[in-house]
Formats: C-alpha cells, sequence, structure tokens
C-alpha cells in the first residue's frame, strides 16, 4: 500500500495552481503535437527538454510527462479523421477510427478513444505505483554480470520486437546505436574513443540533438516527403463525444486486459506503444465475439487499441526509472532528462529519492485528467489544428529543432549532430529501420560497456559469471529463447502449449 | 530503387563500418601503461560491436536474394522527391550556413519566410492570392525569429549564435 500512498502525496505536492497551469498547457501542447501527422511523441519530449532547461525539476518532469501522455493519445485524432496516424502508437486506432469518422460517427469515436487512452494509462498507472518499488529495491542487487545482460536483452528485444519486416533491421539498428555510444571518453578509463580528430567529440554524442535530428528532423523530411492525407467530413446527427457508459462496460473485460497488456509491453525495453496498441489489438479481435466488426469501424477495436497505446506510456516509465532502462523512445528523452534535471533514474533511486516513484506516478494522473478533459471538449478545436499547412508548421518545428539543440551546450556542433542524424535517421526509416533500438542503443552502450568490462575485470577475465549466477542465467535463458522464436520450428513447439490453453478456453 | 538493392548496397557499408569498427578497437590504446587490467582495455566492446555488425551485414546481404514481397518492395518511391529535395536543401542551408554566419534573428526569419513561400506560394493563383501568400510568409518569418529569439534568450538566457 506504500505505492499508493506515495502516490497520493505526489498528487498533494503537485496540487498547486502553478504546477496544474504547466500541467494543462503541456498536456494540450502534447495533444497538438501527437494530432499532427509527422510529429511524434519522442519528438514532442525531446523538444520541450530543450524547453524546459530552466525550469525547476519537478516542474520540469510534469511538463514532459504532460507532453508524453498528451501525444500518445493526440495521434488518436488524426488517426481517426485522416487515417493517417499522428504518431506510430495510433496506427490500430485507424483501423476502426477511420470508418467511423467515415460514417459519421468521427465525435464517438474520438470519445471512444479518449476514455479508453484514460482508462488504459489508469491501469497503467496503477502497475508503476505498485511494481515499480520492488523491482528497484530487487535491482539493487544487480551487479555488472546482470546488467550486462540486461542491456543485451534490451537491444536485442527492441530489435526484434519493433522491426516493421525482419528482425535482423532491428538488432543492425541497436548494433548502430551502440556503436554510436563508442564515441567518446570510455566510462572506466577515460580514454577517447574514435574522436576522428574532432575535440568536439571527446565528449561523445549527445543524446537530445541526436534524439532532435532523428525524430524531429527526420520527421519534417518525412511529413514534406508524404502526400496528405484525406479529411473525413461526414457528420451523423446522433454522433457525439461523450461515450456511453454502457458502452464502456461492455467492453470492461477488453479495457482491463489492454491495460494489462499495454503497461507489459511498455515494461519491456524499448518496445513502445505501437507494439502495446497492436498487442492489444490483436488479443481484443482474437476473443471478440465480434471479431467481424473489427477493422470496419469496431468499438471494441478502437477502444482495445487506444486503452493499449496510453497503457504503455506508464509501464515505460517502470525500467526507465528504476533501472534507467527506457521502455520506449519517449521514455529514452525522459531519462536524459531526468539526468539534466539532477535526478539518477536507476535502482538507487528508492535510496536517493524515494517518493520520485509516487511524484511521476501522480504527473501521469494529473495528465490523464487534462487529457480527458481537452479530449472532451475540445473536439472541434483539434479539428481545426489538422487544417495547419505544413508549409507554416514545419519550418517552426525545424526552428525548435536548431535552437532547442544549440541551447543546449551553446555549440554550433550540436546542430551539425541534429543534421546528420536528421538525415540518417530518414534514410534508415524508408529502408524500414526501426528508430527504438538505436535509440536504445546509445542510452544503453555505457552501461553496456562498462558492466561487461567491470564484470571481466571482477572475475579476473573469466567468463563463467556472467552465465552462473541466477539472475544472469535467467537473462541468457531469455535471449537463448527470444533469439530461437525467429526459428519457425521452435516457435511452433514453444506457442503450442499456449495454443492448447486457448482453445480449452474457446470451448 | 528495390528494398533488395537498398539492402545490398546498406550491407556493403555496414560491412565496412563493422570491419572498421573491429580494426578500430584492437588498434586501439591498451593502457599497458597504466597497468589496466587485460580484459578492461577501451578496445573490447567495439571490437564485439564490430563483428556483429559485419555479421549481420552478411546476414542482409545473403536475405536480399529471397524472393519475397520486402525485398521487391519500392523504397523512396511514395513520396515527392522535388518537396524532400527542397525541404532538405532550405533546412541544411539554415542550420549549417546562415546560423552562425547571420545573426540568429535574421537567420531565422529568412528560413521561416522562404519555407513558408516556396511550399505555399501559389504559382497558378491570381495577384491577391499571391500578395497574401507573401505577407503570411513574410509574417511567419518575423513572428518565429521575433518569438524564438525572446523565449531562449530572455527566459532561458541563451547566448543565440
Amino acid at each position: 500500500m506504500s505505492g499508493l500512498g506515495d502516490l497520493i502525496n505526489g498528487l498533494g505536492t503537485l496540487m498547486t495552481p502553478t504546477l496544474l497551469f504547466h500541467a494543462g498547457w503541456a498536456t494540450l501542447l502534447g495533444i497538438i503535437v501527437g494530432s499532427l501527422p509527422g510529429l511524434t511523441a519522442t519528438m514532442g519530449v525531446a523538444l520541450m527538454t530543450t524547453l524546459t532547461y530552466s525550469l525547476d525539476s519537478t516542474t520540469a518532469i510534469l511538463v514532459l510527462v504532460c507532453m508524453y501522455v498528451g501525444a500518445i493519445y493526440g495521434g488518436s485524432r488524426s488517426a481517426i479523421l485522416l487515417n493517417i496516424p499522428g504518431t506510430p502508437a495510433s496506427a490500430a486506432t485507424s483501423l476502426d477510427g477511420y470508418p467511423l469518422a467515415k460514417a459519421g460517427r468521427a465525435g464517438y469515436a474520438m470519445g471512444l478513444a479518449t476514455a479508453g487512452s484514460a482508462l488504459g494509462t489508469l491501469a497503467g498507472v496503477v502497475m508503476l505505483v505498485l511494481v515499480a518499488p520492488p523491482l528497484a529495491e530487487a535491482a539493487l542487487n544487480f551487479g555488472s554480470f546482470e546488467f550486462f545482460w540486461l542491456a543485451v536483452f534490451g537491444i536485442l528485444i527492441s530489435g526484434q520486437l519493433t522491426a516493421d519486416t525482419t528482425p535482423l533491421k532491428g538488432y543492425i539498428a541497436g548494433l548502430l546505436g551502440l556503436s554510436v555510444a563508442m564515441i567518446g571518453s570510455d566510462g572506466i578509463h577515460a580514454h577517447v574513443r574514435f574522436n576522428m580528430g574532432l575535440t568536439d567529440l571527446n565528449a561523445g554524442i549527445a543524446l537530445i540533438p541526436a534524439m532532435v535530428g532523428a525524430f524531429g528532423f527526420a520527421e519534417v523530411l518525412t511529413a514534406m516527403w508524404n502526400r496528405a492525407g484525406e479529411m473525413a467530413t461526414a457528420k451523423d446527427k446522433s454522433d457525439k463525444t461523450i461515450p456511453d457508459l454502457i458502452d464502456l462496460w461492455r467492453y470492461k473485460i477488453t479495457i482491463a486486459r489492454s491495460g494489462i497488456i499495454g503497461t507489459l509491453v511498455g515494461i519491456i525495453p524499448g518496445v513502445g506503444e505501437d507494439i502495446g496498441a497492436w498487442a492489444s489489438y490483436a488479443a481484443a479481435r482474437r476473443t471478440s465475439k465480434e471479431r467481424d466488426k473489427f477493422g470496419h469501424g469496431s468499438y471494441e477495436g478502437l477502444i482495445a487499441a487506444e486503452t493499449g497505446n496510453s497503457a504503455v506510456v506508464p509501464g515505460s516509465l517502470i525500467p526507465a526509472v528504476t533501472l534507467a532502462v527506457p521502455g520506449s523512445a519517449s521514455a529514452a528523452v525522459l531519462i536524459a532528462a531526468l539526468f539534466i534535471h539532477g535526478i539518477r533514474p536507476g535502482p538507487l533511486i528508492m535510496i536517493e529519492q524515494p517518493d520520485f516513484i509516487g511524484l511521476i506516478s501522480a504527473m501521469v494522473v494529473v495528465a490523464t485528467f487534462f487529457m480527458a478533459f481537452f479530449g472532451l471538449t475540445l473536439t472541434r478545436a483539434f479539428v481545426q489544428v489538422l487544417r495547419v499547412p505544413y508549409a507554416y508548421l514545419m519550418p517552426v518545428v525545424f526552428v525548435l529543432c536548431v535552437i532547442g539543440t544549440y541551447a543546449l551546450s551553446q555549440r554550433m556542433f550540436d546542430i551539425w549532430i541534429m543534421v546528420f542524424f536528421g538525415l540518417v535517421g530518414f534514410l534508415l526509416r524508408q529502408m524500414k529501420y526501426p528508430m527504438a533500438p538505436l535509440v536504445l542503443g546509445i542510452i544503453l552502450g555505457d552501461l553496456l560497456d562498462k558492466s561487461l568490462r567491470r564484470g571481466l575485470t571482477l572475475s579476473d577475465g573469466e567468463l563463467a559469471p556472467f552465465f552462473t549466477r541466477p539472475v544472469s542465467a535467467g537473462f541468457v535463458a531469455l535471449i537463448v529463447l527470444s533469439i530461437a522464436m525467429n526459428i519457425p520450428a521452435v516457435r511452433r513447439a514453444a506457442m503450442a502449449p499456449v495454443r492448447w490453453i486457448g482453445a480449452r478456453l474457446n470451448a | 530503387m528495390t528494398m533488395a538493392l537498398a539492402d545490398r548496397v546498406t550491407a556493403g557499408l555496414l560491412f565496412v563500418l563493422g570491419v572498421a569498427l573491429l580494426v578500430g578497437g584492437y588498434t586501439m590504446d591498451r593502457l599497458e601503461i597504466r597497468q589496466i587490467h587485460p580484459a578492461s582495455i577501451p578496445g573490447l566492446l567495439p571490437m564485439i560491436l564490430g563483428i556483429l555488425l559485419a555479421l549481420c551485414a552478411g546476414l542482409l546481404f545473403r536475405s536480399s536474394f529471397r524472393l519475397d514481397a520486402h525485398n521487391g518492395a519500392p523504397v523512396l518511391s511514395d513520396g515527392s522527391w522535388l518537396r524532400l529535395g527542397i525541404t532538405g536543401a532550405v533546412c541544411t542551408i539554415y542550420a549549417l550556413g546562415l546560423v552562425g554566419w547571420l545573426s540568429y534573428f535574421w537567420a531565422t526569419a529568412i528560413f521561416a519566410s522562404a519555407f513558408a513561400l516556396i511550399f505555399s506560394f501559389p504559382v497558378n493563383g491570381d495577384r491577391r492570392a499571391q500578395a497574401g501568400s507573401v505577407l503570411a510568409a513574410l509574417l511567419l518569418g518575423a513572428t518565429v525569429a521575433f518569438g524564438s529569439s525572446l523565449l531562449f534568450r530572455e527566459l532561458f538566457l541563451v547566448r543565440l549564435p
């Protein structure tokens, strides 16, 4: 119960007019950013990080969390109205949201999406306050050997689950991220590696310029490259934005299941909201009595997708806060922001700042409240936002990419890094390389390097402790299983018991 | 260009990068002078990453010969090259050229106005529409330059480039 007590204390801390004001505008801005195709939650959080340097830590983190929650929800707007997901997290939402909008039920679809998102986030918050503290305490027993495998597992599973086509491209993206992290002073002996004669690279490549490039500039390029969507303008006289309670109650099992699936997906390192939405959608479709309606305007499908993607947000904060391993790309930026504001995520968080998990959970709750409020009341205003031409929007975004990157260390070199990562990020996306493992690689590179070399030093060069310590052995088993699941025969054998149980339950 | 061809080119680049990492890690200073443990040399992980990257590049190259929908899919074909080229050029010129050469205010005002004008100017529209587009672009440039300068210089105390 102490987790819930910390949550209530956190809510008490946030109940000041100033903080509520910041939460309100940040959530609104997040919804706007998320609703615009081409601008993602990660880009919003990365850009907002550059705008919150001068704020105190509580306000800055609150603004970033609100931006994150708002943007993930905001993606549903364009998914429903344009059939273009505002963020990748809302791709599953468009399957049923757009058919509803074309049938003149756009308002009701947005209302259901709002309710699903709010309930999903709250389900994730409950898990966050209950799971994070014991996980942080368990992680206190982790040594170099365990952290090494945790980093390997994170890159591997992220590469495997986020790749559009073949896991190989996910692995390559992760390896590229790790390679980027090798640039600059190493974390043990401060020896400068791969600086290519540039003193600006001695400190390595900072995460924020790389992220702003890969998610900001690359998205500007992608948005200008793609063709615009067609807005669904049909209207039904019975359309409304407040969802009927009976509809929510009818799908209570779907909401609960999607909330749990989304949170669990969020806990897996570097996987993210889109996988949470697809996994929830697939589970709902498999068990639904109305599965024929899926893809043609199903309320249940819409709710499952939105509950699933929103539940990932608090879920992704669980490993981010307790292990400093991000559950999503946006959480990776959030980790960088926490460091900037003097908060050190990781197993020591429960010792150094025991109230922080309650506080950040309360921030998610406050953001959810504002998200639901704006989502249900400002439907028409959001439709107008979608009409803003890219010719006017994108230069504003790029100016913020440039000046926000520069503001971090006030050096021109960071702008070059941003542009480089933007161009490379655009090309990689076009060739179907996922961005999440790349980001995770940059974040985890240092941890992986230090853990491997410290572990080998402790064991005097012996590899055995990497495999024989219980937690390490568990990670090794998971990693072997994850790789082996790529082989169809192994996958069929491993899934046989699950299929058997599913068949029994359906019978 | 098909995905198969793009994958083959990428595989080549990744292989070179992998070998470079391996060689770079192997030839990296082993800090014997500091008497560090041989297992903690700075080049250890780069060497491992180099091997893995080269291996993945080989697998990517091999998989590019598979006849499936993924390999046959076109790359960089579902958008506008003209819009992409102009966006890339204008943004790069602003970020790597104008900023630092002109004062931030003027660099940003020129960039935002030019960007908006290029992509919104109604070439076949009447004079009034064209004048409106120019006016809107200039207004956007001035607003973005003034707003961002004020925000970062006065509020965040950043010394603008």
